[in-house]
């Protein structure tokens, strides 16, 4: 049992989600979606149909807000984030020019993340799926000679600036526009799954206006 | 060297009395020190990328955006309005140091779980802030929430409107007298409570963090 949760609090896996901010995000956003709606079910004080409604309008917002963020979020700003750091704020400079996109850094980071040397060098001499050529021939000699290093250079100038734009992405998705977009999608689902009904509200104060 | 060089250029150009010229060079000063604020940011986010940083980005911008939000809200009363906005920036104003303090609090001990392996303990340290985050989210907030927000709006002097007060207790005045009409119009489903979506503003009840 202490090892177990020994390994897990040391595992590499967990450490890359926790360093990533776009799989970090997107970790917490499901994990609420989950955890607010069961919290809210399991609460004994609340009558059933608040309970229904409650909890199905929380889980709507987050996984509207965990779809908003990665539709729209990351493919964005992990992809403008690191061209504009390339070609406008670094100008191919701290590693920049080893990459032409951060697809391809990202890669290579995994790779360089791994701590043994020979697995490292086996995955290279892998030969890719779609047009036959080796991995090796992605990487230009400075970085085949980084990878055969004990310690290769991860660029962290480069990880630093997918991560600065990860974040900005972030705050503008999830404080900005996944509230509006929910906002506009929540009570028409809501109406669909049968838990709000439009016409309620004004039918039952017209109601009660006209005989008080 | 650059900014020595720019620092020269700027004194050179007080000296000969040509000041049109001190704006521009002023403006291009600062536009240098943002793009070296960017570099900096970018190498210490891809040398250490802790979890907690983005979410109380999130939280710093949704404390400042929601409740301008509400407040443009021309439809709603001014003080609903006065009221949510108030509730919403602080409830975010608590998850800041809430995700800070959770995040801080597991780092520290994963290090001193793991003081004799130093790249454990690295690890383990990033697992357990994101893991702190995620709890933070999940359980301090909510329960952070639910015990201060009340007494401080209570403090400010500031009274939940008739919309925002707990829908579990039944309107019984309302029903005793019309109760011929509400017969007709309104399904209680065997319940004394009426349903929830006989209303179309949100619950006030079970966990609300991030909520509409």
């Amino acid at each position: 049992m202490i090892g177990s949760v020994k390994s897990f609090i040391t595992s590499s896996q967990l450490a890359n989600i926790a360093q990533n901010t776009t799989q970090s995000v997107a970790a917490e956003t499901t994990l609420k979606s989950i955890g607010r709606p069961g919290f809210i079910l399991i609460d004994k004080d609340i009558d059933s149909d608040t309970k229904q409604y409650a909890a199905a309008k929380e889980f709507l917002y987050q996984a509207t807000c965990l779809a908003v963020y990665m539709a729209l979020i990351v493919p964005v700003f992990k992809k403008g984030g690191f061209k504009i750091a390339k070609e406008k704020i670094f100008k191919n400079t701290e590693g920049f020019e080893h990459f032409k996109n951060v697809k391809e850094y990202m890669y290579y980071r995994k790779l360089a993340d791994n701590p043994s040397v020979n697995n490292r060098m086996r995955t290279l001499e892998k030969e890719r799926l779609t047009d036959k050529t080796k991995i090796r021939d992605k990487y230009n000699e400075t970085l085949q000679k980084e990878l055969e290093k004990k310690d290769p250079d991860k660029f962290a100038y480069v990880k630093g600036a997918v991560e600065l734009s990860n974040i900005i992405g972030s705050v503008l998705g999830l404080a900005i526009l996944a509230p509006q977009v929910s906002h506009a999608f929540i009570h028409p689902a809501l109406r669909l799954l049968g838990l709000e009904h439009k016409k309620d509200k004004k039918t039952q104060l017209a109601k009660i206006d006209t005989k008080a | 060297m650059l900014k020595k060089f720019l620092r020269n250029i700027i004194t050179y150009v007080n000296k000969t009395g040509k000041k049109i010229y001190l704006s521009v060079l002023y403006g291009l000063g600062k536009a240098m020190a943002i793009a070296d604020l960017i570099k900096r940011t970018c190498k210490s986010l891809g040398e250490n990328n802790k979890p907690t940083y983005v979410v109380m980005a999130i939280a710093a911008v949704k404390g400042i955006c929601r409740p301008a939000f509400t407040m443009m809200d021309k439809t709603e009363n001014p003080e609903t309005k006065k009221y949510t906005a108030l509730r919403e920036g602080l409830t975010e104003a608590i998850a800041i140091p809430a995700y800070w303090g959770c995040g801080e609090l597991a780092g520290k001990l994963a290090k001193k779980a793991f003081n004799n392996d130093k790249a454990l303990a690295n690890r383990a340290e990033k697992n357990l802030m994101f893991i702190g985050v995620c709890t933070a989210a999940l359980f301090v907030i909510p329960a952070l929430c639910s015990i201060a927000i009340k007494p401080i709006m209570h403090k400010i002097g500031l009274k939940a409107p008739d919309g925002h007060k707990d829908k579990n207790i039944p309107p019984a005045p309302a029903q005793a007298n019309t109760t011929a009409i509400l017969k007709q119009s309104v399904s209680f489903n065997n319940s004394i409570y009426p349903k929830m979506s006989t209303f179309t503003s949100r619950p006030q009840t079970g966990l609300r963090v991030g909520g509409l």
